[in-house]
């Protein structure tokens, strides 16, 4: 104890004297999960609120085109610019605006298109109360013009062209119901018209799936972002890490601790303490960061669960982890500029596989498969698990045995590997 | 366990896998209680292979090695509690000040408290470090730094000091002071020193007994001033390029 605590002390204090090493260890991870909260902050904000300019030209001007102008007044993402043709009169004009970067997108409803809508269902309508064969009907289709700007988002036209055909397919249906009844009240010989109907057939009730006691969640870049950049920045402490085991290894301080009386191994001990309190310290400014200092710039404020039990065990096994891989990329490797570079790219690779930088679920199925190695997700799962779906620690149990076990995987590889090298000093 | 003999060395051999050669020979030898013995030798005669096979740091091949009746094999844990070692290489934290490191180096060796500031500030000044202590070790001259890293062998007041090159890099006056040092401790302290080094003229004066080693094995023994009538030389440095020929090693 005596010796793990000497060497605790050494440790701190060069930690201490070393600005450049400690501006590295707190301050830069700090920055990166500020940095990037507040950028995907932009991207989570335009995806849920207002903002993105919509041209919509309703030349129509009937149940069609008055659908649609207030089916998007609705669609939130949305600031919509409706011209029922005064000023937008050629598709040029529209092209004009957007190349000019006035409009995102605009869509353009062609005059009479809901009675050329109607034509088609009165003519299907017709096809099958009087007995017409197929394919006679005659009616044009309605041609509805989407103009985007090309640099616009994929999942954002997606979005636009999927709300658009819902509110077609809607009106088709009420015009449908619209004609059929007529045609019925002509069968019936009834005096009553059927008006068209206002309610649309179907509402959706989107929700989350969450664990008993959550009741609401609303996505946010905080949310999501802190727990993943605050797990990159932790295991990013390999690279100091394995460089100080590397340079004591090499230098003719290796001598002198063999020459210790006990064990090396204890000296490191002391060593691998540091850095663990300095991965539990980085995750703590993080937390703290997520929680107090981003609503201050008016970004939602981390709400870290209630499972205090569960989110420090996690946030232990997740500092071990990252503390004995820098173990073993120290041990691995012989020279600091090795390790930097392993270690480095290796945590990238990792991070990019553990779903830090994308969502698991939009790679390929191949590359979900292979995600499920990496500790970055192990530790990403848990921390969603307590930090969005509101699980507790039965919830993370799997993730907390999957990194003790990379932990004790790492420091069994290093202890073996230690011992080989041995051989050749 | 005190006895006559402070290091015995019995057909002590040592082989590197995948080499044909032996680093060492059945190398045998005995140095005594509060002597002070050099090991001479040029590049490649074994001399640090010797050296870390004595400190513990590696395993022999063949033969044994006591240090104060302790076997190395299975008592090395006893060893390195008697045992000061001085690496050649400078065994400090750069970024950590003269003091710090020494500080941590007594804790190693299980001194604790106000015992060992005490020691630390005695042999500080006894080195002369009463201004740059609490400097980092980086802005130290070779010199101090050489101080530094020996004060770390010593500080424990072991009784039997292994030194590999301690004077390396070291101008005369700081070299001559350091050797003085040593000097004390072995006459004050009693301690055993054994050495490793190129300097003849300083061995030649410093040692109670030499050993000139070349290719693995002892090629001559005894005092100094016996080797050199024996050899009907005039220094050490005759002796030393008699056995060991004028050939440049790698």
């Amino acid at each position: 104890m005596h010796r793990l605590f000497s060497t605790f002390i050494k440790e701190f204090k060069i930690l201490i004297v070393d600005k450049t090493g400690i501006t590295i260890l707190f301050v830069m991870p700090v920055l990166l999960v500020f940095i990037m909260t507040l950028i995907q902050h932009q991207a989570y904000k335009s995806l849920s609120q207002s903002g993105i300019p919509v041209l919509l030209v309703n030349n129509d001007n009937d149940s069609l085109g008055i659908a649609l102008e207030n089916g998007f007044k609705k669609f939130s993402i949305c600031e919509l610019t409706v011209d029922h043709g005064e000023k937008y009169k050629t598709s040029a004009d529209i092209k004009k605006r957007i190349v000019e970067g006035e409009f995102l997108v605009a869509l353009v409803i062609p005059k009479d298109a809901t009675e050329v809508l109607r034509g088609n269902v009165q003519e299907m309508v017709d096809t099958f109360f009087d007995q017409k064969k197929p394919g006679q009907a005659s009616s044009p289709q309605v041609k509805i013009e989407i103009i985007v700007d090309p640099t616009a988002s994929k999942s954002f036209l997606m979005a636009i062209n999927s709300s658009l055909k819902e509110m077609i397919a809607s009106i088709k249906t009420k015009v449908l119901f619209q004609i059929m009844g007529e045609k019925i009240a002509v069968l019936l010989e009834s005096e009553k018209k059927p008006p068209l109907p206002e309610k649309d057939f179907f509402v959706y009730d989107e929700g989350f799936a969450l664990r008993e006691g959550k009741d609401t969640y609303q996505p946010n870049a905080v949310q999501h972002n802190i727990p993943a950049w605050a797990i990159f920045s932790i295991f990013f402490i390999v690279l100091p890490l394995a460089g100080s085991i590397i340079y004591e290894r090499t230098e003719g301080l290796f001598i002198r601790m063999r020459t210790f009386p006990g064990s090396y191994l204890s000296i490191l001990s002391g060593k691998l303490f540091v850095y663990f309190l300095v991965a539990l310290l980085q995750f703590g400014m993080i937390i703290i960061l997520g929680k107090f200092v981003m609503p201050l710039i008016g970004l939602p404020s981390l709400d870290i669960g209630t499972h205090w039990f569960a989110l420090t065990i996690l946030t232990i096994m997740l500092s071990l982890s990252a503390v004995s891989y820098g173990l073993l990329v120290g041990t691995l490797f012989n020279t600091p500029q090795q390790s930097a570079v392993f270690g480095g790219i290796s945590i990238l690779i990792m991070s990019a596989l553990g779903g830090i930088w994308v969502p698991v679920n939009i790679m390929p199925p191949v590359m979900q498969t292979i995600s499920s190695l990496s500790p970055l997700n192990w530790a990403l799962t848990g921390y969603y698990e307590l930090f969005i779906k509101g699980g507790d620690w039965y919830a993370i149990q799997n993730q907390i045995i999957k990194l003790s076990v990379f932990f004790l995987l790492c420091t069994a590889i290093s202890y073996r590997l230690y011992k080989l090298k041995l051989r050749t000093y | 366990m005190q006895q006559d003999h402070c290091i015995r060395i019995s057909n002590l051999s040592k082989k590197y896998s995948g080499t044909s050669s032996y680093a060492l020979k059945d190398l045998n030898l005995d140095i005594v209680n509060g002597e002070i013995f050099g090991l001479l030798g040029p590049n490649g005669a074994g001399k640090t292979t010797f050296f870390s096979i004595v400190c513990g740091l590696m395993k022999a091949s063949s033969g044994t090695a006591e240090i104060a009746g302790y076997s190395i094999s299975k008592d090395l844990e006893s060893i390195k509690r008697i045992v000061g070692v001085v690496p050649q290489d400078i065994a400090l934290y750069p970024t950590l000040s003269g003091r710090d490191n020494l500080l941590f180096i007594g804790r190693m060796y299980g001194l604790k408290g106000k015992i060992l500031k005490e020691r630390v500030q005695e042999c500080l000044s006894k080195f002369g470090f009463d201004k740059n202590s609490e400097m980092p070790v980086k802005t130290y001259s070779g010199g101090m730094k050489r101080r530094i890293n020996l004060i770390g062998g010593i500080l424990h007041e072991p009784s039997i000091l292994l030194l590999d090159e301690p004077t390396v890099g070291m101008d005369v006056q700081t070299r001559t002071s350091m050797m003085e040092h040593l000097k004390d401790l072995n006459a004050n302290k009693k301690m055993t020193i054994l050495y490793t080094s190129h300097y003849l003229e300083q061995a030649e004066l410093f040692c109670d007994r030499v050993a000139i080693m070349d290719q693995g094995k002892i090629l001559c023994l005894g005092k100094p001033a016996d080797l050199i009538k024996n050899e009907n030389g005039n220094d050490l440095e005759d002796v030393f390029l008699k056995y060991t020929g004028r050939k440049i090693r790698d």
